[in-house]
């Protein structure tokens, strides 16, 4: 079939590879370049965190992510970066002062799904086992099934698989009006397709009801004295703090969550919370340097939760909000499923 | 023989007249969707919502703000995050542009861990914003001097903590809650922060206060539209025995009808 993609973030790249397997041929359209950073799964930490993201939302959340974290190894081998996958679990910590977060965490989780109650609860010489640098830390919680995703490796190597594939078409530049039935529309013009996806996140404002933006801002940080190979989570009374590791020492530091659409760079009050957070989790950041400061903003709807619609000949899926990676592969399945392929 | 429910009660607070004693914040929820069913369960006519953060930047806020103008119910726009009268005082004049409405919930933050109020600095730009004709809900301890300041530079309403923000620990120091509502007959009294389950609301309703205010005791909770509905619950509950008139308590435990077999008259001996 020839099928028309408007939007290539995170959501549009998993769609195209999947269909591409399927031997379709593709129109990709973007307002951005294909190496651009204008996406929110450029922004992203990409943390498979099944459980813990489940602390502010629902199960749901649980099903689609244990989903696509058996569904990754495979979108991530078609694209040449199966080291960019890992799953060797994560770490949920908290200052001693807020050791009560930690109980409403787990407590939380264990309403939401039964599974919860098998997360274990780690003492110091249990942790540091397994996080040597984290030993400052008397508790903490380890969750085995989580894992992460390199996105910005996924982001760039997807760009090169999709730019360097022969039955693909990529518009760069180009600011899609709207997307309806079977056609997606752009600068004056229309084109034609056997079926259209809008995976254009935000940019699907005008097309998709209560639609809003909810901004995050990270850091990125190499710090050559920290050796933290886990995704590791903070608990805080006001913030949610999690620290990625990437190869090199790199670290991924997030995020916040304010309801604004602005895109402007990270305030002084978002860097002051997030650096003295991960400077009290490892004096070794203290001499890291900041490698890039991003700022971004979440396609979220009323729900927090994802939204897939089906009419003739197209499918919108938007609002992954912050669970983009942990999502989108599952999401997408269930779009195909349910629409192109029924 | 009538019921006396607490919905047929009305009360007016900054020169509206409402039913509902349960004011709400609208932060930490799982979603806006969710926090909409919370409020509309809770039967709430007040919900707060800040602007410091979300308002900086370009294009910044709008969209969830109009989440919230859409419920229909007044809107309580608040300082928080500001450290300092003049951060409030300017917040608090964007608000009245943003939200249409000279109520502002005045939060100065003097700790930063621990969000306890500044009292000096609310007490100066409560008299600042009084003067710019705003309606002030002062957040404040339970301190009776400092709600006295609050009062002599005009507020008509005092929001004394029960404890520290976010803490769940009710109401730490009731006698002075107490010995705030009879110094201020006259003025509405509201019970803001520290509140974490039902019963602590109750507990503020009975000592007569005008209303409460909470955020994460409903937002936090397993399931928030189910503790909204509780708390709307423990509000009137809260009320209607306070208009009951509670007995007063005695220093044993006093059986009401005589033990079989015991003369009244030997109970004690």
């Amino acid at each position: 079939m020839n099928i028309g993609i408007a939007g290539v973030g995170l959501v549009g790249r998993v769609l195209a590879l999947n269909l591409l397997q399927q031997g379709h041929t593709l129109t990709l359209f973007d307002e951005d370049t294909a190496y651009g950073d204008k996406a929110a799964g450029m922004t992203a930490a990409g943390m498979l965190a099944v459980f813990a993201e489940l602390e502010s939302a629902e199960s749901v959340i649980f099903d689609h992510g244990n989903r696509s974290i058996s569904l990754w190894p495979a979108l991530l081998e078609q694209i040449g970066i199966s080291d960019a996958y890992q799953q060797k679990g994560s770490i949920i910590t908290a200052h001693p002062q807020d050791y009560k977060e930690l109980d409403h965490f787990i407590e939380t989780l264990k309403s939401k799904v039964p599974e919860a109650s098998e997360i274990k609860l780690l003492d110091r010489r249990e942790l540091t086992q397994l996080e040597p640098d984290l030993e400052q830390h008397a508790k903490a919680f380890f969750i085995p099934q989580e894992g992460q995703v390199d996105a910005q490796r996924f982001m760039k190597a997807s760009s090169d698989y999709l730019l360097s594939h022969s039955n693909v078409t990529w518009h760069q530049n180009i600011k899609v009006d709207t997307v309806r039935s079977g056609e997606i529309a752009y600068v004056g013009k229309e084109d034609t397709f056997d079926w259209v996806f809008d995976a254009r996140g935000l940019g699907a404002q005008k097309d998709v009801e209560n639609l809003r933006g909810v901004r995050g801002e990270v850091f990125w940080l190499d710090a050559p004295e920290v050796n933290i190979t886990r995704p590791t989570r903070m608990l805080h009374p006001r913030y949610k703090i999690y620290i990625v590791p990437r190869p090199n020492n790199r670290y991924i530091i997030g995020a916040t969550e304010i309801e604004s659409e602005d895109k402007s760079p990270m305030s002084v009050r978002s860097s002051l919370e997030l650096l003295s957070a991960v400077y009290s989790m490892h004096s070794g950041f203290a001499e890291a340097r900041i490698v890039n400061m991003v700022t971004n903003c979440r396609p979220t709807l009323r729900d927090n939760l994802p939204n897939i619609e089906h009419s003739t000949k197209m499918t919108r899926i938007n609002g992954l909000y912050r669970h983009g990676y942990l999502l989108a592969p599952a999401v997408v399945e269930e779009a195909l499923n349910k629409g192109m392929y029924k | 023989m009538t019921k006396y429910l607490a919905s047929n009660d009305t009360w007016e607070i900054g020169g509206k007249r409402l039913n509902s004693r349960l004011l709400m914040g609208s932060a930490l929820y799982p979603s806006p969707a969710n926090m909409e069913d919370a409020i509309k369960i809770s039967g709430s006519q007040i919900v707060t919502v800040s602007l410091r953060r979300q308002a900086a930047g370009e294009g910044g806020g709008n969209q969830f703000w109009d989440i919230i103008k859409s419920f229909g119910i007044e809107v309580l726009p608040n300082t928080a995050g500001s450290h300092s009268a003049k951060e409030a005082i300017t917040t608090a004049q964007m608000a009245r542009e943003v939200f249409g409405t000279n109520w502002v919930k005045l939060e100065v933050i003097g700790d930063q861990y621990n969000l306890q109020p500044d009292p000096f600095e609310t007490v100066k730009a409560a008299e600042v914003l009084i003067k710019e004709g705003f309606e002030v809900f002062p957040y404040t301890t339970d301190d009776l001097v400092v709600a006295k300041r609050l009062a002599d530079v005009g507020c008509k309403i005092i929001m004394p903590w029960g404890s520290m923000i976010g803490s769940g620990k009710g109401l730490m120091n009731p006698d002075n809650l107490i010995a705030i509502r009879k110094q201020f007959p006259d003025l509405q009294l509201v019970v803001d922060a520290g509140i974490g389950k039902p019963s602590h609301a109750t507990q503020a309703m009975e000592l007569g206060y005008d209303g409460v205010l909470l955020n994460s005791a409903i937002a936090l909770a397993q399931d928030p539209v189910k503790m909204a509905d509780a708390f709307r619950v423990a509000v009137e509950a809260g009320r209607l025995g306070y208009e009951a008139g509670t007995m007063k308590e005695r220093e044993f435990a006093s059986p009401s009808t005589p033990t079989i077999g015991t003369p009244f008259w030997h109970q004690f001996n």
